[in-house]
């Protein structure tokens, strides 16, 4: 049975891939951001988890609003990168996990959970952003596979924050019927706090996006109770996309702990990356991966 | 009415992408998204009124584009992130977007900001 040994919550923004392919690791202005991720990046070499199952929306650049999918799981075998109007990133395609995916829309949709699928569509910054730092060894190809799942946080009416919960908490159910003996860790994107329409643009919250961390750790049923407008009056229009943090947090377990966590606000959007590690990650295989050459 | 985002419908300066602006943005939002493509980045650049023209956009629609002027279009129908395509084949980073939402010179907004090099 596949395991859930972890989650990680991740702001998404484009301009964390740019920066990256940019070498602006030590520029004064982004090394806090690329800091915060020495962590991430520590853990995911040590535990080399098998799949990341990313919880994290397009763009406008692989769907559109004349058939909006409010989840969908990607099935294919190697996710493209999307062209988002610049040209495309120096970044390769990532791998899938087709047969998980395809166990994940089955377990989901007979969980009276009527998820859609996609194939063939390039993904955008909402996964290859946070990729970019946390597997930054990636030039000649990525150190491991996801299953995208994609969510509306673009075109209300959105999933609501209790929805987004209980999406994680049903996909946690699709990992752990999966047959084969994986690792996987879920990962939230999105977020934090940030606006970019109206003339309410350009507005943030370090406090909200504060507790909004505090919350997730230690109570996201008030969270998950929430509505909509609270976290876009808290968190700005933009930033009520955090509610994909809690379909990570929906995916992990009541004794989970967190073991790391970074906050930075810059510019437009605050960047924030949390570390979760379930207890059943110390008893799982490192070790054993490393003799079989995994 | 959505329950979830009824107490925004009175907060100032917020246009949500409801399925009202995205109905009536359809048409530009098509032709925003649409230049991802390679080609109609070619076309918008050398001739923006054939793209106009082949994309079906209104008297109005082709002016608010011709214009860049954002919040008009995001109050209107388009979505941010269609706007963003449009931003990055003009060259306007999401900066000055914001800062024309908010009807301030880029100057200004760049002054609000904690890290205003980070972008």
């Amino acid at each position: 049975m596949a395991t859930i040994i972890g989650g990680i919550g991740t702001s998404h923004t484009p301009t964390i891939g740019i920066a990256f392919d940019q070498g602006k690791q030590q520029h004064p202005a982004w090394a806090p951001l690329f800091k915060g991720y020495e962590p991430i990046v520590e853990w995911l070499a040590r535990m080399r988890p098998d799949v990341l199952v990313m919880f994290y929306n397009d763009h406008a650049n692989s769907f559109f609003f004349d058939h909006y999918p409010t989840f969908a799981v990607g099935l294919s075998d190697r996710h493209t990168v999307a062209d988002e109007g610049l040209g495309l990133r120096p970044v390769p395609p990532v791998n899938g996990h087709p047969a998980m995916a395809r166990h994940i829309a089955e377990s989901l949709v007979t969980d009276e959970f009527d998820i859609s699928v996609f194939t063939d569509l390039p993904i955008d910054h909402g996964c290859f952003s946070p990729l970019s730092v946390m597997w930054p060894e990636h030039a000649t190809g990525w150190p491991g596979v996801i299953v995208p799942i994609e969510m509306n946080v673009l075109q209300h009416p959105m999933p609501t924050p209790r929805r987004c919960y209980k999406l994680g908490q049903a996909v946690r159910r699709a990992i752990e019927s999966y047959p084969e003996d994986l690792d996987v860790v879920v990962v939230g994107t999105g977020g934090l706090s940030h606006q970019l329409s109206g003339e309410r643009a350009g507005y943030n919250d370090s406090d909200w996006d504060l507790r909004f961390l505090d919350l997730l750790t230690k109570n996201p049923h008030t969270l998950a109770d929430m509505t909509h407008g609270d976290f876009i009056e808290l968190g700005g229009s933009e930033g009520a996309e955090v509610i994909m943090w809690l379909a990570m947090r929906g995916a992990l377990s009541n004794n989970v702990a967190k073991l790391h966590q970074n906050y930075y606000l810059a510019m437009t959007a605050a960047w924030a990356v949390q570390l979760y590690e379930e207890p059943v990650a110390a008893t799982r295989r490192p070790a054993a991966k490393s003799r079989a050459g995994v | 009415m959505n329950p979830q985002i009824e107490k925004i419908r009175s907060l100032p300066g917020t246009f949500l992408f409801d399925l009202d602006r995205s109905a009536r943005g359809m048409r530009l939002n098509r032709f925003l998204c649409g230049l991802v493509r390679p080609e109609n980045r070619s076309l918008f650049k050398s001739d923006p009124e054939i793209a106009f023209e082949n994309a079906g956009l209104t008297t109005k629609e082709r002016e608010m584009v011709r214009t860049k002027d954002w919040k008009a279009m995001a109050d209107y129908g388009a979505n941010f992130f269609a706007l963003e395509k449009l931003g990055r084949v003009t060259g306007v980073g999401n900066p000055a977007m914001c800062a024309q939402m908010r009807g301030e010179p880029l100057e200004e907004f760049l002054k609000t900001r904690r890290v205003p090099d980070a972008c």
